[in-house]
Parts: structure tokens; sequence; C-alpha cells
């Protein structure tokens, strides 16, 4: 059976919305328990193994991440950032018979802070597992566009 | 010409750093003066000895990457019998820059504007439709080579006018045994800068980053969540913040710094594979040498004005603007040692460096939020008195202070005082 797209996109922009709104512990439960998160900072293809990310976040990590978000003193998010992102061109690269489903999509990012606005591009790609009426997500990798140039801090949840 | 030669003597005129730079305290108008960034960018960057990038980055003939001294582009790049190369990024002809990748493989660079093209050894080799040029000599129109260069264990540095000292002079005994620790750990002796770099910004001067690299006092403070979150990991652990009250800082000399911290490696024994990367480091250096490697050969150095390097990075400064700074993490790895190793300290980085590390943007947001003090112009001094009077001399002649004090930072300002008023 064909993945529901409407699900689907409405998945994407949910994670989007948790994102923007710095709601940490329900971003933290749309992952799966086995999951990977990574932004690299190369437009090449690299190996985790031999290269540095800007973020691989096991589920250890990625926990720690919103711990220190909610502790009031990471203070490159005091006061946070304000947000809004725009998830679009949505594809649906794999289906898999278990309801696994690999998607990729662009998104726009908007960021206030201290005075400054600044647009961040990018693609991203996650890999979904059916749960409940929903989906959990088992590994996203998130490629800004200008990854290999310098970023201002990327402290929020991206 | 005479006009304008007046009008920029009467500007530098103005600037005076006695005034500015005291032996305990300094003018925030060094960090918000667009002119005094300009002068930093003449008498610092295109005055002195600066590092730019290391060997490991372009391992085989051909290689080239692309590097910049203050403002100006610098290929760096090994010619096929293996010489490494500094030049200016830019044509004899009409000054296009001749390489627009970041890095790649090429034994030419060709200037795409009329053609001219130079061997990566910088020679002339190419003027489509010569006959225009009849006394033309090619051989003297190569790439400017960056006119001094100088390199220790594969760290290369450029100076743009005569330094008036030799590298190793200008690094000192105590810089280099810094750097041959640094590689030892290496039991081949050799670093890889080949993992990938993190580049970052902020709205800031450069000097605050070089400041912090080197600042003790803040790390408590600004790294508390850090510190929180090794806690709750390792429950039972007394907190590393606790150790570095005995632990101490350095001015090395000429405006170099040194912190000596936890070491990386401490909180590593416990790994199934640390026993087998000491046993090749007793193989390679000797048993002796090894136990000091593995308890001091960690560094956390800055050598003045823009490199610094700390746990397993290579950190470069690069000024933009007197309120825009770009930092670079060059991650580095060490030849020869477990695999497993390797990504460990990989994800070890991540955990604290870059702009999404748990450490690193803490950093970056004080650099922001002093420049937005540092504006404020009626009491415009920045006390730099912390631990003065009561630092040390050790058997090298070199100074000492506790971790937290400011000897780094009144070193930093002495030599920035010394080459600014030169």
């Amino acid at each position: 059976m064909a993945v529901d797209r409407r699900a689907l996109e409405d998945f994407l922009y949910r994670e989007a919305r948790l994102m923007d709104e710095h709601c940490y512990d329900e971003w933290l439960s749309l992952w799966a328990p086995d999951s990977l998160y990574l932004v690299p900072c190369s437009q090449e293809d690299i190996d985790p193994a031999h290269t540095v990310n800007i973020i691989t976040d096991g589920p250890e990590r990625r926990q720690d991440r919103v711990t220190r978000l909610k502790s009031g003193n990471a203070y490159a998010q005091e006061p946070p950032s304000r947000l809004v992102r725009l998830i679009s061109n949505v594809e649906v690269l794999e289906e898999r018979a278990d309801g696994e489903v690999v998607v990729r999509s662009n998104f726009l990012l908007v960021e206030l802070r201290r005075g400054c606005q600044r647009l961040l591009a990018g693609r991203q790609w996650h890999r979904l597992r059916p749960r409940d009426s929903s989906f959990e997500i088992v590994w996203r990798k998130v490629v800004l566009l200008n990854n290999d140039e310098p970023v201002s801090n990327l402290t929020f949840l991206i | 010409m005479q006009t304008e030669q007046r009008a920029h003597t009467g500007r530098q005129a103005e600037i005076d750093y006695y005034d500015l730079v005291r032996d305990d305290r300094v003018h925030s108008r060094l960090y918000t003066d667009p002119l005094i960034f300009e002068d930093e960018m003449e008498k610092i960057f295109y005055g002195g000895w600066v590092y730019i990038g290391h060997e490991s980055e372009i391992p085989e003939p051909g290689d080239y990457c692309l590097k910049w001294i203050g403002r100006q582009s610098v290929i760096m790049c090994r010619d096929e019998d293996g010489r490494v190369h500094a030049f200016m990024n830019r044509c004899r002809h009409r000054g296009n820059s001749v390489c627009q990748w970041e890095r790649g493989n090429a034994n030419f660079f060709r200037c795409a504007y009329h053609g001219w093209t130079y061997r990566n050894t910088g020679e002339l080799v190419g003027v489509p439709y010569r006959d225009r040029y009849p006394h033309l000599e090619q051989k003297d129109l190569g790439l400017t080579p960056v006119p001094f260069t100088g390199s220790y264990r594969g760290f290369l540095f450029g100076s743009l006018r005569d330094p008036g000292m030799g590298l190793h002079e200008y690094l000192g005994p105590a810089v280099l045994r810094e750097i041959d620790n640094f590689c030892d750990l290496s039991p081949l002796g050799e670093i890889e800068v080949r993992a990938g770099v993190q580049k970052s910004t902020y709205r800031g001067n450069w000097k605050l980053q070089a400041e912090n690299v080197v600042d003790g006092y803040h790390v408590a403070f600004v790294h508390q969540s850090f510190f929180d979150l090794h806690k709750v990991r390792h429950p039972g652990e007394s907190n590393p913040v606790n150790s570095l009250v005995n632990a101490t800082s350095y001015d090395l000399g000429n405006g170099h710094t040194k912190l000596l911290p936890v070491s990386i490696l401490s909180g590593l024994r416990d790994a199934p594979w640390f026993a087998d990367y000491v046993r090749a480091l007793e193989a390679a250096h000797g048993k002796e040498r090894a136990q000091e490697l593995v308890a001091t050969g960690e560094t956390h150095m800055l050598v003045f004005p823009n490199m610094a390097i700390l746990q397993s990075q290579i950190r470069v400064i690069y000024p933009r603007a007197v309120d825009q700074t770009d930092v670079h993490y060059y991650v580095v790895r060490w030849k020869g040692i477990p695999d497993a190793m390797t990504e460990r300290l990989l994800r070890r980085h991540e955990e604290f460096f870059g702009p999404a590390g748990f450490g690193s943007p803490d950093d970056v947001e004080m650099f922001e939020r002093s420049q937005v003090g540092l504006n404020a112009r009626v009491d415009p001094w920045l006390l730099l008195i912390r631990g003065q009077g009561s630092e040390e001399r050790d058997d090298l002649g070199v100074l000492v202070g506790r971790y937290d004090d400011e000897v780094t930072q009144r070193a930093f300002w002495r030599r920035y005082r010394q080459v600014m008023t030169a």
C-alpha cells in the first residue's frame, strides 16, 4: 500500500513546528530508540568514521542536546532564537513493504537573533518508520547549502 | 599622492598604542575601531609570521588548497617533486584570481580571463598570442610566492614582509616542544589534517577569540551546562572543573601562550583500545617518552596571532572586519592510532566544538555580547589584572600563572603592542 503522503507531509511539518517553537521534549519523542541524526559540514558524502560532522547524534547525545537547551545555561540560545521554517519539494525516494519510507525535502529557515535576521537553506533526508498513526524518525540527515562555509551558531534545533 | 600619504600618516598618528595597551588594561577601541583593524592587517597579518595551513592537507603531488593571509587569498600546493609552495592567488597580468576551488589537484593554474597559465611550481608557462608582447620576460612573471615561508612538523607559516627572524626563532623552543608533543601522540610522529573542517563566524572582533582560547577563568561559568551533562553521564566521577584549580597558564614568549588543561586522553583510559595505543606509543617513542606523552602530550596553545592547537584540532582565526571574524576548526587525525580511537576522538570533538557543539557556541555568544558592550565608551577599559604580580618563572624562564589568571591575555597584548608600535 502506498504511503499516505498527507500523513508524511504532516509529520514533516509537525517536526518543523516543534523545532521552530523550541518544543524540545516533544521533538525528542519523534525519534526511534535506534536512530541517528547527522548534520555534515561537507557537500560531499563523507564517512563519519574518518571525518568530522557538525552533528552526529545518537539517542544519548540527542538527549544531552535537549537537556542542555532546557537548562537555561546554554547561552547561545538565551534568549532562544525566533525561528520559522518552510518545508517543500517533498519526494518519496523509497518505500518498503514494512512501511518504512525514505523521504527527501527542502527547507528554508529564517532565524531572528539580536536584531539580525538570517536565512539558512538546505535539503534533508528522513528515514521514517510507521508508529501508531504517524511515524518515528530512524535516520535524518540535514545538508545545509552553506555547510562548508562559515556559519553562525547552529545551537537551535536544525 | 602626497595628500594621500599625509592623510595616511595623519590617521596613524592618532593611534597611540602605548596609551591603548597598558600593562594591566586595554582600551575597548582596540575591538571597535575600523582604523585599528586596518592597521592590524598591515602590521600583524601582513607584517610577520602567520599560520597558513598544514602540509598534510596536500599530501599528493598536484594537491592544492586555498588559504588566507588576512584578506589575501593564497594557494598552498605541492608540485610534482613533492615540494610545498605558497603563492598569492593572483594572475600577474591583471590580477584575476587563478584558483577558484577550495581544494583539488592540478598541474597547472590557468587564468580564465586571458588564458595565462602557471605550473604548480609558479612558473608562467603559457601566454596566449605572445606576439604582441615582444619583450615579455616570462620567467619574471610567475605566480608571486609568499615571500617568507617556514614550516615545522608540517605547520606552514608565511610572512608577506621580512619578519626579522626565522620561523623557529619566532616560535621559540617552548612552542616547538608543544608541537612535538602534539605530533608525537602519533606512533608514527605524524598528524593528518584531513578529517574535515567546521567553519564558524561571529559578529565580533578577532582578538576576542584569540584571548578566549587561552582563557581559563571563563570555563566554569560559560561551560557549566557542558559539565552538568558530564555529571549526569559519569556519576561518581569528580567534576573536571575542580581539577583545574591546580592547573596553570603560561606566557611562552612572542605572544604565544598555553593553558595546562585536563588531558583529553585521561577520559579514554577505560576504552578497550587504549592499552594497544599506549603499546604502540611505547614501541615508537620508548616507554618514558610514551608515558610523558600520555600524561601531558595534549597541548592547549595559542600561536600568535591567529592559530591555536588544542585537543584534536588546529583552530585558525580569520579576521574579516573589525566586528566580523571567521574561525575554522580543522580536525586532526593521528597516524597509526587504532581506528576506533580516531572515531571516538571525532565524536568527542563534535560534542564540544563547532557551531552545534555543547561548548564553542556559548563562547561565540560571549564574543557577540562583548562586541555590543565594548561599544559603550564612557568607561572604556578592560581590566587584565587577574593574578598579576603573583606569577612565577619556571626553570626555563617561562612566566607561569594559575589556570584562571590573565597572564595569557597580558602576554598576548604585550606582543600586540610590540608589533603595532614597531
